[in-house]
């Protein structure tokens, strides 16, 4: 206990200490009692087509057993010249931590914005899927805690689905969903848009069995099948209702219908 | 120009044998060339009015504003080099600002014109820099209630030590004029550039100090003080330019603002009235001694 | 006797034990807020045809004692928009002043109060202007771990004159519906206005006299309800014509008739 005898001359015997870092009563570091995340969950699905893109999410925000609000988007339209974003080209849901997910939004739009006034065109959905991961990616120490989906049109005109984890690991995908009722909405897209499980009729037996053929969807089909994903999560997901926001991508522009979802 | 050839008047910093700075007297020259600003102290007010001198057609009426807010309740007005003026404002700002994140309060009027007054000072100490060439006319009105903290909690005792007294008030209308020198003073009347003399003559007359005038009285002597300090044959055009501030239970709500379109232009509707009544009698004396 | 500054005042290792003077020392971590210390409670607010109406009681708490009871939560800025705080007061004390100061670099630039044909547009900070400044302000406190903990509810006007409402927290989120309330309020208040004021369309046949209604029935409700709360409130009717904000409300027509059958209300002998 070298600190127990001072360096003042004047002084022996018993002094007074001067510990570093704050502790606990029973001697162990104290730690931040402030969470910086919380979770406002909600839903998002997205589904890219031949020539479409549909990204979607529902429009409920809470905050454990209460409800903040019934409408809160959480699908926008990313890199218009403007803030009415009438000539966005690319789509974007977030789903988890509405702060981060609003924060993650306003910096894609940005970046997006100054890509479109300094080439004088808009950027093109794989690289703005690029630089999304670069973003999150920068925050892998203090991660934006949301679930990013980025949907748009590729250089070919096809419907193009980019998902993401919370640090910027992605991949195309044909169709993602995420947020509370990731995990229900799921298997039923595995099922009805790449016919997992699904095998010709009469194909026979065991491993005779043929897988039906993968095809994209057409629209009407893919918009049906968005709502009644939602229709199935809000009977069981109690963080998931009120209202479905669609946007879908075309080469005509970007769509958007809001439609209702059950309220209880 | 006794200076001339003498060489005391090169260098700020460097005083003359018979004990003057003439850099400051030259930034006096240059105050004297500027625009008329005029401040009247009224009993419930203050009021700050500038003749604007329009230096070019292709100016936007009504734009590039003169007189400056320095905080809620304050305002100031300058004449001379505009450019000092500019930045004379952004150095009170920053005072107010500084005052009000230390003591959660807003300035008074009298600090305010303290510290601009050390400021201009500094500038007449160094040969490094020049003094100001402006000279300012600074405005408020301190609330007469006591003022809230800003964000304070409760309000404190309502009766008893450290309580409200019934009918106590504080505060009330300032004006100073800051000179190059840093020289200031407190004013009932303050006028300063081109037309000063004519200013002061009628600041004089209004009986500021005893009984004192209203402030809507003020606004309309002001605009008229304006009309009569301009020289019609040898100034060019101008625009004027008023703000006025009063307690919080007056028009402005204890806050420096321009003065409301309507009221200005009937005031220099009376203005031009006065000037041309003057005129008649001016001409009526004329013709009486051509009579005689 | 050790004269250094730091023993000032301290008491002595040797009779007391060793002291932690851990918060004098420059280098260790720097402390933020970890918990609020005095607090206020709910706020509420609801929108109607022509504003908003937004209340909060005058109670800041320090724990379960009642400390200060004449604190107004209700602020007023720019003369258009009122914002209500609840947590923290020392931080609303904070961001109060820090809007304070935002509202007077403005008027710097203020044009003239009619301005001439063919100027510019009146530039003022509206309730949207000031709701995304805040929630940019709190988010960027969270995320450097030094959080402003309050929850606001932003009344006013957005661009286009249309009643504003919207809420903010210490985490930076933000959401906006026809009715809000923070804290208790989100689980009592809430479910009252929500029957008044189901969306937007609703919201927009409501009455001024039916939102004020609406709200003074939630202060009363929370009243009853929450042991942080206090019959004298504050409550503000935010419109296109300014701000009518009353700070010294009591709550009228209590009735405590329900409290008899609830053990723990009142003196219960069994």
């Amino acid at each position: 206990m070298a600190a127990m005898f001072s360096q003042n001359p004047v002084m022996n015997g018993p002094n007074y200490s001067f510990s570093d870092a704050p502790r606990t009563a029973n001697g162990e570091f104290r730690e931040h009692r402030f969470n910086p995340y919380s979770d406002n969950g909600g839903s998002t699905l997205a589904i890219a087509g031949a020539d479409f893109t549909i990204v979607a999410g529902d429009t409920r925000s809470t905050s454990g057993y209460s409800i903040n609000s019934r409408y809160t988007p959480k699908v926008f339209k990313i890199g218009g010249t403007t803030s009415s974003q009438d000539d966005a080209t690319i789509l974007l849901s977030v789903v988890g931590f509405a702060a981060d997910g609003e924060a993650l939004r306003d910096r894609l739009d940005a970046i997006c914005k100054i890509y479109r006034y300094r080439h004088g065109k808009p950027m093109s959905v794989t690289a703005c899927a690029k630089r999304l991961s670069t973003i999150l990616y920068q925050k892998r120490f203090f991660p934006y805690y949301v679930h990013a989906i980025l949907g748009g049109l590729d250089e070919e005109g096809k419907g193009a689905v980019f998902s993401y984890d919370p640090v910027g690991s992605y991949e195309r995908e044909q169709c993602r969903a995420g947020g509370a009722a990731a995990s229900l909405i799921t298997p039923f897209l595995d099922n009805q848009v790449n016919f997992k499980n699904q095998y010709v009729p009469g194909s026979g037996t065991g491993h005779d069995l043929k897988e039906r053929e993968v095809v994209p969807l057409v629209r009407r089909d893919a918009e049906i099948l968005v709502k009644d994903a939602f229709d199935g999560a809000v009977e069981r997901h109690i963080e998931v209702g009120d209202g479905l926001q669609m946007m879908t991508i075309t080469k005509d522009g970007i769509e958007e219908v809001l439609l209702p979802l059950k309220r209880d | 120009m006794t200076s001339i050839g003498t060489g005391y008047d090169l260098s700020n910093s460097i005083f003359s044998p018979d004990g003057r700075n003439f850099q400051v007297e030259y930034a006096v020259k240059a105050v004297e060339n500027g625009g008329t600003s005029i401040g009247i102290r009224c009993k419930d007010g203050v009021v700050l009015a500038v003749e604007k001198v329009i230096a070019s057609k292709l100016w936007r009426p009504g734009a590039n504003k003169r007189i400056a807010t320095i905080d809620r309740h304050l305002g100031a007005v300058y004449s001379g080099m505009i450019p000092d003026g500019r930045h004379f404002v952004d150095r009170a700002r920053d005072e107010a600002r500084a005052w009000r994140d230390t003591w959660k309060s807003p300035i008074p009027t009298a600090d305010l014109a303290s510290r601009m007054g050390g400021y201009l000072q500094a500038y007449t100490l160094y040969s490094s820099v020049r003094p100001f060439g402006i000279t300012a006319i600074v405005a408020g009105f301190d609330p007469s209630q006591p003022s809230p903290v800003d964000g304070e909690v409760g309000r404190g005792p309502s009766v008893g030590p450290g309580g409200v007294k019934e009918g106590l008030t504080h505060g009330g209308p300032g004006l100073y004029m800051i000179e190059p020198s840093g020289l200031y003073w407190g004013y009932y009347g303050a006028a300063t550039g081109k037309g000063r003399q004519a200013a002061k003559a009628e600041l004089e007359k209004l009986d500021l100090a005893g009984e004192g005038i209203s402030l809507e009285q003020g606004v309309k002597e002001a605009a008229r003080i304006i009309y009569v300090a301009h020289d019609d044959n040898k100034d060019k055009e101008f625009e004027l330019e008023m703000s006025w501030i009063s307690d919080v239970d007056g028009p402005t709500k204890g806050r420096h603002e321009e003065v409301p379109r309507a009221v200005r232009e009937e005031a220099e509707r009376l203005a031009k009235k006065a000037l041309d009544d003057d005129d008649e009698e001016e001409g009526k004396k004329d013709d009486e001694k051509m009579e005689e | 006797m050790d004269h250094r500054p730091q023993a000032w005042g301290r008491p002595r290792d040797d009779v007391y034990g060793a002291y932690d003077a851990s918060f004098m020392n420059p280098n260790g971590p720097n402390q933020a807020t970890q918990s609020p210390i005095v607090t206020g409670t709910s706020v509420v607010a609801i929108k109607f045809s022509e504003g908003v109406v937004i209340a909060a009681d005058n109670l800041a708490s320090y724990g379960s004692l009642a400390r200060f009871t004449d604190v107004k939560r209700l602020r007023t800025f720019a003369d258009s928009t009122v914002i209500g705080f609840g947590g923290d007061v020392s931080d609303m004390q904070y961001l109060d002043r820090h809007l304070t100061s935002l509202a007077i670099d403005e008027s710097y630039s203020a044009p003239s109060l009619d301005s001439d044909a063919g100027g510019p547009p009146k530039a003022r900070l509206n309730a949207a202007n000031l709701h995304k400044y805040l929630a940019k302000l709190l988010y960027a406190r969270r995320s450097k771990f030094d959080p402003l903990w309050n929850h606001l509810l932003v009344a006013g006007l957005d661009d286009d004159d249309k009643p504003f409402l919207a809420a903010a927290d210490l985490l930076g989120t933000t959401f906006s519906a026809p009715s809000l309330a923070t804290g208790f309020g989100s689980m009592l208040a809430q479910p009252i206005m929500r029957r008044f004021a189901p969306d937007e369309e609703a919201a927009a046949r409501l009455t001024r006299e039916q939102a004020v209604d609406v709200v003074k029935q939630c202060m009363k409700v929370l009243f009853y309800r929450d042991a942080r709360s206090l019959d004298s409130y504050s409550i503000a009717v935010v419109t296109k014509d300014g701000v009518d904000l009353k700070e010294n409300e009591k709550l009228e027509n209590q009735s405590w008739a329900f409290a008899e059958r609830i053990r723990g209300y009142g003196t219960q002998t069994a």
